[in-house]
């Protein structure tokens, strides 16, 4: 009786869909996990299934309080080797947004940008670009922009065209426990203030950790970075970033460039078989571009580099000026190259304070007199710089 | 009694609608319904879409380019309601629903063709919809939305997520085959939040600017603000000097560079933008050499640097990276980012021609320690 009743409902109901044309169509899992994004609400925690997910647009989340969270960087993976929509993997514009234990592979642009958001946390999460260093790979991994409070840790990245891990415009920061391989650049933290930079591994990238400030951006005057604790090791891998780019500029053998950032506390670090130079500190005027903005600081200032251990490099420098003074000497490129640029009226120490780098040598390319009187008095940088405080940031734990 | 009266009348009532005989647009408050029928924005008389009488149609002065689509839009006032200036901006009353249907003439054997002309209503003989976006206003401000045509053109149904449609285009330059992308609701607030990211989304084409123009091109009707004040939508129309547009072969290329990227960029490069990390302002409003992108470097351009320098190179389009990101359909290369998988010939030719007639120079790098 109850069964009969049920079916005559169940008649009516399928009259009126197909009266009004098709059923609602499926969706696939990319369509239902952006729905998910949209639909979500502050607190959710969005699970992704481990299990290759191939994705064809970009995602994207705008809602606060949000949790994306994998079953494991090698098990949960966002795949977009087939992407034909959208400038990177997933595009956050969201506050208090934790992302943990996925991997985003083979975007066409960034794989993950974080744009003007508060409280981020990146955790164990893995960015690559599979067929290895190529200038097709998209640009950055790991990327949050006009962010604060960020927490990146325990993540990986490999293969960007530009770099790896890329804090840009952003303040209160720490990057730590993670790994950046065969990048353009290791780990970057640009026009950005009071960042940490710890017990991280950079290797076989063209650049191991870049410190940079560059002009005509709406947030710059960089400054505030500790870099300390890394092993930036062997990043030898020949420049592979797109002409244009500032990275493109980074000679291959790079292990620590700081440009034209002020209050640098580099310490504890392991350098070792860098072939251009272990450790760079040079202004913008390096890079021979103009400069169109008055506001902008090319200089570096107050770079402590203390109690770091250096080894090899210097071998085969990627360097024209570089590669001169190896051909000169007969000697590896120093582990420490300052381009000798420096503002009218300060002094050597100003720019420059090394103490217990043990038998670390160093040189001044002397680039404004161009190249011609390179000096290796390590003596004038003998002072104490000033140590940096610990910074703090308000996110998870 | 009066309630018991509507209860008896009210399946007479709902029928009725059904029958069509209910003519008017209907607002929901909170969800989303599933069939961009149940708005009743149009009419359908089964070959053909026609906007319902009660419905506005319009047409921005400074239109933005989408894959070649035409553009069917139209915009609904609750009975009663009346827009207000505020600030210089139209305010819409709760209730207001702006329609967009996107579709493309269909030639000989159901093949995809650029659109030319403005239609008033679409036939289904002769056109291909493909996506009705709408943006309405409730009480918390306007939510967008965007419904799909299923394949047999009888119904579009709700997509949040967006959706890929594989098209072909006949043009004279050619058949393309692209995807055409329907945007999810956070690509909606791609362009329509400009004050990125916790600014208010709201409407690009029914603004006051826009809608200075007259709606026909000839500009033998009244401008549309007036067409609206004559509706009962507005008090008074306000006094405003339509938008430049990119296509107006009487303006100078200045005008017309700018206003195309106004209407084209200007969303995300503007000051308070998605996209003001590039330090990019191309809204139209800005001219600044600097802020154009005159002798700027790129910052995060990856790929989409082209292997050039500058941003714009005067003089010098073809060594420019804002003509290059224009000519590129790759994703993660092409601007703008979101609305188009094709690139846009006239846009291109228009900027091209305005980079040609800049004057002045960008100097060559001396690359003193790189690996250049």
């Amino acid at each position: 009786m109850f069964t009969d009743f049920r079916i005559a409902l169940a008649i009516p109901v399928a009259l009126t869909l197909a009266a009004c044309g098709e059923p609602q169509p499926q969706l696939s899992f990319e369509e239902s996990l952006q729905q998910q994004l949209i639909e979500a609400e502050p607190g959710d925690v969005i699970d992704i299934p481990a299990g290759t997910h191939e994705l064809t647009r970009s995602l994207s989340l705008n809602v606060p309080g949000v949790t994306i969270r994998g079953a494991g960087m090698d098990s949960s993976i966002l795949s977009f080797r087939n992407q034909l929509q959208g400038a990177e993997g997933l595009l956050v514009s969201a506050d208090d947004f934790t992302i943990e234990d996925l991997a985003i592979e083979d975007t066409v642009g960034d794989a993950l940008k974080i744009n003007d958001s508060d409280n981020v946390t990146v955790r164990r999460v893995r960015t690559e670009w599979t067929g290895g260093p190529l200038t097709t790979n998209g640009a950055y991994g790991i990327y949050p922009v006009q962010s604060s409070n960020i927490l990146i840790d325990g993540s990986v990245a490999i293969g960007a065209s530009d770099a790896g891990i890329y804090v840009g415009q952003s303040t209160r920061i720490i990057v730590r426990n993670s790994r950046a391989e065969y990048n353009v650049a290791g780990i970057e933290i640009e026009n950005s203030t009071f960042a940490d930079v710890y017990d991280n591994v950079a290797t076989n990238n063209t650049g191991g950790i870049l410190v940079f400030d560059l002009p005509n951006l709406p947030v710059q005057g960089g400054r505030n970075t500790r870099v300390f604790n890394n092993s930036i090791v062997d990043n030898n891998t020949a420049n592979f970033a797109p002409e244009g780019n500032i990275v493109a500029t980074v000679p291959a053998g790079s292990g620590l460039m700081v440009l034209a950032n002020d209050n640098i506390e580099v310490f504890g670090n392991e350098f070792a078989g860098n072939n251009s130079a272990n450790m760079m500190v040079v202004s913008y005027h390096i890079t021979g571009l103009p400069i169109d903005d008055e506001n902008y600081d090319p200089f570096p200032e107050s770079i402590h580099v203390h109690d770091n251990s250096f080894s090899g490099g210097g071998a085969e420098p990627d360097s024209e000026p570089l590669a001169l003074l190896r051909e000169a000497t007969g000697q590896a490129v120093p582990d420490i190259v300052w381009d000798g640029t420096i503002l009218p009226g300060k002094t050597a120490p100003d720019v420059i304070c090394m103490r217990g780098n043990g038998d670390a040598d160093f040189v001044n390319l002397d680039a404004p007199g161009g190249f011609a009187a390179p000096s290796f008095e390590i003596g004038p940088h003998d002072c104490a710089g000033e140590e940096l405080p610990e910074v703090s940031i308000s996110t998870g734990p | 009694m009066i309630r018991s009266l509507l209860r008896i009348l009210a399946p007479a009532i709902l029928s009725a609608c059904l029958l069509g005989a209910c003519a008017e647009p209907r607002f929901f408050e909170q969800d989303n319904p599933q069939r961009l029928s149940d708005w009743n924005l149009f009419r359908d008389d089964g070959s053909r879409f026609i906007p319902r009488e009660q419905t506005l149609v319009f047409a921005p002065a400074n239109p933005l380019f989408t894959d070649y689509a035409g553009k069917l839009r139209t915009m609904w006032l609750p009975a009663g309601g009346q827009a207000s200036m505020r600030g210089g901006e139209l305010e819409f009353p709760v209730g207001s629903i702006l329609s967009k249907t996107f579709y493309y003439p269909t030639g000989a054997d159901g093949v995809l063709l650029e659109s030319i002309d403005h239609e008033n209503e679409l036939d289904r003989q002769r056109h291909r919809m493909i996506e009705t976006r709408l943006l309405v206003r409730r009480d918390d401000g306007w939510h967008a939305m965007a419904y799909v045509w299923n394949d047999d053109q009888a119904e579009a149904f709700l997509r949040v997520a967006g959706a890929s449609v594989p098209a072909s285009l006949q043009r004279s330059s050619g058949t393309e085959e692209f995807v055409y992308f329907v945007p999810n609701e956070n690509q909606c607030a791609g362009c329509h939040v400009t004050v990125h990211p916790d600014g208010p989304l709201h409407p690009l084409g029914a603004v006051p600017e826009q809608l200075a123009a007259a709606a026909n091109p000839d500009g033998a009707h009244p401008s549309q603000l007036q067409a609206m004040r004559e509706r009962g939508w507005l008090e008074a129309a306000p006094v405003r000097t339509a938008a430049a547009s990119w296509q107006d072969s009487r303006a100078d290329l200045d005008t017309r560079a700018l206003a195309y990227m106004n209407i084209h960029c200007g969303h995300c490069h503007n000051p308070d933008g998605a996209a003001d990390t590039s330090a990019l302002v191309l809204d139209g409003r800005h001219r600044n050499p600097v802020e154009l992108g005159v002798c700027k470097t790129p910052v995060a351009a990856g790929g989409g640097a082209g292997d050039l320098l500058y941003s714009i190179h005067p003089g010098a389009p073809e060594r420019s990276i804002l003509l290059y990101r224009m000519e590129s359909s790759e994703p993660d290369e092409m601007m703008p980012e979101l609305g188009r998988s094709l690139a846009h010939e006239e846009g291109i030719a228009l900027i091209r021609d305005w980079i040609a007639a800049m004057e002045g120079d960008c100097p060559e790098p001396v690359r003193a320690f790189g690996n250049g």
